[in-house]
């Protein structure tokens, strides 16, 4: 039998409550991919993954369960109806091993609307050969050297389409279209492996159209990449000790990422992740006081920023998208909630931050978009202004970070020493280790919105089993103080 | 039909190669039937009960000057599905440029048919509410706050190829996690147990190492960073030996010079108590017997007494080589080639308390924590400590510590090793992947800084 797909959804949360359940939500999720790279001149992968199916949750007693099927044309209501079943089945069996029922921020009125990501050019419709063609020429630019053992050029499209029905009357449709590419080239001389990318370690990835892949100009980069990759291989290792550091903004984005957006994350403050993503050092009772940074820091969560990876009309609960301040001029101030857990900060509703990997995964609390709003230096003055021997290192090389994420450790791609008010000698395995509050605590200077951008995450790992997610990080390159350099090697 | 059978799901796949034009064609179809319960202090957090099917299609056109190969992928469990993907498939190979190193597919050849076990499913939520129950009361009588997970997993798949090849197997996992801690902001204790049997976890031991080492690591105390002789449990031994099987262990990352094999093979580069190897049919635990291509898996002797062998390697690698094929493919097409995937640390002689009697000065490591990788050449790794560390002082544990982060190259560890355990278990890490491992007693383990608790 075939039946329009928001129908399909809510006929799942019917047979949801007609099998026993006081709340259900169910969403059917459509996921298409493209993925291309080429390695070494040659296609490497091509894929065009597809997933389709039905994610049913309900809330019983306060006690969750949750069921998931594939959706096969032609039995879609057997599959909702099994999905449906499956998670009164599984509250109803777990639900005697409650100690305490789970909060609930119930959300007002009947919601039915739609939300698409705004695209300039759709990726879909770029022909194949087109999209080979650049990564050819991309991944030809880094050809320039001997010692090159590898370089691969990617780009992936991703469509992701959901229908999404409650028991409290939400009938939400979402089309969000995520495209990225990048560039990598690994070099091998001296004893050495060292690679360097574009635009980022991972590439970079956005909410919109083929105009994001466009406005890399990615064979224009292979060149430089090829040079750095190479140099890298005969460059004196990073120093040890306390330096001044300016950290570009893709590194910086990982480091948001890891040292305030995890954190942030109000269930692992609760300790429900302390399994194996781990918990959190920013605790309850530090909101609204505690001094996580500099009074520069003012770091932004939003769901409606255009380009943003996680930029949607709601979250896989119903609650639409939001924005507000984590950090306010230095001060904790917010955290990212879902509508379990707003409560336990006195919140009435949910921040809109609880999502699911695909039609499989129930929700749990996600980062959202999440920035370091832009400063007033000048990216060539802020160099100027740095003594002799600070450093400046950007692209991601290596991230490591203690499960409450205070003692983190990063590595670079590659960095230069500042003398003269200028980048000197190029570095290899600049590694830097620090504590989440001394570090953001240490910021002097960011740079203005004129060296900002958004990076996306496209593989953020959480939950347990691990869910995979996706979100961007706006930032500029900033100065921290006396940051404390590793000697890697 | 059960969703699980091997042999349907092979039949499934024979049906979709026989639909496909292409010069060649390779459908790998899984199914995955999953059930897990999270939990907390609060009782069960989150659960699911969910069949997850993967079919890929891997197809290779003809086109001027060689040949185009892609791959499409679609979770469904539908020959229409499976079909439709297909045509992706056929069209996107149909576009661009030739595909560079190609070797053609393997024909037919005898896997050993792997059987998981489908009684872990029949054990269902209401024997995971009980462990889970357990569990809450075992912490909570210790005044510690639980956390973990209860899951029930058994899988199947079929790979079927248009040159004759036609394999199946089945796994299953039974496993439980739990995590005791302190309620105050003090330490926590970890215990775990994964098992491929229903009714092979054995709940009560999980239990009794959390609880024993969360009360143990209550209040920890600082320490200095520094070189540590350090016992590590089997969860802190696989949270580095992971990495070697990520990075190091593979043919192209040789090739590529990104290996720590490189300028080493046949070299003593490890302590002569040091074996390692790659056998998915281990009488521990058992994985698929054929590789993502289909091959059947060899045993591979990684590093026999400290001395290292050879890389892992698939079709292509092997031909590209000349070498003989281990049977370790990942899915295809893939950029990064061969990996291990079932490693075997060979256990030692020594009991626990032999290996910590053995430590003047040290530390005992329960568990790992975010390890990543600095440089592949070494594989020079960094990582914090987790749920239990404690100082070993005249062959004694005496107190817990506090968190250190380590940053430590596993060449020069594993050259350093200067005991082995006597006992293996199934241990992962926090990134993807398994193996089993003993605990080892390791000498001048690098600490470079330390955290709040």
């Amino acid at each position: 039998m075939s039946m329009d797909k928001m129908q399909l959804a809510k006929e799942a949360v019917r047979r949801a409550k007609a099998a026993g359940a006081e709340y259900a939500d169910a969403r059917l999720v459509r996921l298409n991919l493209e993925e291309l790279s080429v390695k070494n001149g040659a296609p490497g992968e091509a894929g065009a993954p597809e997933e389709w199916g039905v994610g049913v949750r309900v809330r019983n007693d306060g006690c969750f369960g949750f069921g998931a099927r594939p959706l096969v044309a032609g039995s879609e209501l057997e599959a909702v109806t099994e999905a449906a079943q499956a998670a009164v089945e599984c509250a109803g069996s777990l639900k005697g091993a409650m100690r305490t029922p789970t909060g609930w921020a119930e959300l007002s009125g009947d919601q039915a609307d739609s939300y698409e990501t705004p695209v300039e050019r759709d990726p879909f419709s770029v022909p194949v050969a087109e999209r080979l063609e650049l990564l050819q020429e991309a991944n030809a630019s880094m050809d320039q050297h001997d010692s090159v053992v590898s370089r691969r050029a990617h780009c992936s499209l991703r469509r992701e389409e959901q229908w999404q029905a409650s028991s409290e009357g939400a009938a939400l449709h979402q089309l969000l279209i995520r495209t990225g590419a990048g560039m990598d080239v690994t070099a091998a001389a001296n004893g050495q492996v060292q690679r360097r990318s574009h635009p980022s370690s991972w590439g970079n990835y956005k909410s919109g159209g083929w105009e994001h892949v466009e406005a890399m100009e990615l064979p224009l980069a292979g060149p430089r990449l090829c040079e750095e990759a190479v140099a890298l291989c005969s460059a004196d290792p990073c120093p040890s000790g306390e330096r001044t550091v300016v950290i570009g903004a893709s590194q910086l984005a990982l480091q948001i990422h890891e040292s305030v957006g995890h954190p942030n994350e109000l269930d692992r403050v609760h300790g429900h992740e302390v399994d194996l993503a781990g918990s959190s050092f920013a605790t309850t009772e530090k909101l609204g006081g505690f001094q996580y940074g500099s009074e520069l820091v003012n770091l932004v969560a939003d769901s409606t920023i255009p380009g943003g990876l996680d930029t949607r009309g709601w979250d896989d609960e119903c609650v639409p998208s939001n924005r507000w301040h984590v950090v306010k001029d230095g001060i904790f101030s917010g955290y990212h909630t879902s509508r379990e857990w707003a409560h336990t900060v006195g919140e009435a509703g949910s921040k809109g931050t609880a999502r699911a990997e695909g039609w499989r995964n129930p929700p749990i609390i996600r980062i959202t978009n999440l920035s370091l709003q832009p400063g007033t230096w000048d990216f060539d003055s802020l160099i100027a202004d740095c003594e002799d021997g600070s450093i400046f290192m950007d692209f991601v090389k290596m991230w490591s970070i203690d499960q409450r994420r205070l003692n983190f450790q990063f590595t670079c791609e590659v960095a230069w020493e500042i003398q003269g008010g200028k980048l000197g000698r190029m570095l290899r395995n600049p590694t830097y280790q620090g504590r989440t509050p001394d570090f953001w605590g240490s910021c002097d200077a960011i740079c203005g919105p004129d060296h900002w951008d958004l990076w996306g995450v496209s593989n953020c790992g959480k939950g347990n089993p691990m869910q995979t997610a996706e979100m961007s990080h706006g930032a500029a390159p900033a100065r921290f103080r006396e940051l404390t350099l590793v000697g890697a090697e | 039909m059960d969703p699980i059978r091997p042999e349907g799901l092979k039949e499934l796949a024979a049906e979709v190669v026989a639909a496909s034009p292409a010069h060649e064609t390779e459908v790998v179809w899984d199914v995955s039937c999953d059930r897990f319960a999270r939990f907390a202090s609060s009782g069960p957090t989150q659960s699911a009960d969910r069949v997850v099917p993967r079919v890929q299609v891997r197809v290779r056109v003809e086109r001027e000057g060689g040949l185009g190969e892609a791959s499409a992928v679609s979770d469904t469990l539908d020959l229409g599905g499976a079909k439709a993907a297909l045509e992706r498939a056929l069209q996107l190979a149909g576009h661009g440029a030739v595909s560079g190193d190609l070797v053609p597919l393997g024909g037919a050849v005898d896997a050993p048919l792997s059987h998981g076990d489908p009684g872990v499913l029949d054990q269902g939520f209401e024997v995971m509410a009980g462990w889970i129950e357990r569990a809450i009361s075992g912490c909570e009588e210790s005044d510690l706050s639980p956390a973990g997970l209860a899951q029930l997993t058994h899988s199947g798949r079929a790979i079927v190829n248009s040159a004759g090849r036609a394999v199946c197997g089945s796994t299953s996992r039974a496993a439980l996690s739990l995590t005791a801690s302190d309620p105050g902001g003090g330490g926590a204790g970890f215990g775990d147990a994964i098992s491929q049997r229903a009714g092979g976890v054995d709940v009560e031991r999980v239990i009794h190492r959390a609880v024993s080492k969360g009360v143990m690591n209550r209040s920890p105390q600082g320490i200095e960073p520094g070189r540590y002789t350090v016992v590590l449990e089997p969860n802190a031994v696989s949270s580095l030996l992971l990495f070697a099987g990520y990075q190091g262990l593979g043919a192209q990352d040789v090739a590529e010079e990104a290996s720590f094999l490189c300028g080493r093979r046949g070299e003593q580069a490890f302590s002569d108590q040091v074996s390692l190897f790659d056998d998915a049919q281990n009488e521990h635990y058992q994985g698929l017997a054929f590789d993502w291509e289909g091959t059947p898996k060899q045993r591979v002797e990684l590093v026999k007494g400290g001395v290292l062998g050879d890389p892992v390697t698939d079709r292509l690698w092997a031909a590209k080589l000349g070498v003989a094929n281990t049977g370790h493919a990942h899915s295809q097409p893939n950029t990064h080639g061969p990996k291990p995937g079932n490693m075997v640390l060979a256990p030692g002689s020594q009991s626990m308390d032999e290996l910590i009697g053995g430590v003047k000065r040290g530390l005992l490591v329960t568990q790992l924590h975010y390890t990543n990788m600095i440089d592949p050449r070494d594989l020079l790794l960094t990582g914090m400590t987790r749920n239990g560390t404690f100082l070993i002082e005249d062959g004694e544990v005496t107190r817990p510590v506090k968190n250190l982060r380590f940053t430590e190259s596993l060449v020069s560890a594993l050259a350093s090793v200067s005991g082995v355990g006597q006992e293996v278990e199934v241990a992962g890490a926090l990134f993807d992947g398994e193996i089993v491992c003993p605990a080892l007693r390791i000498e001048d383990f690098r600490f470079t800084s330390s955290t709040d608790f």
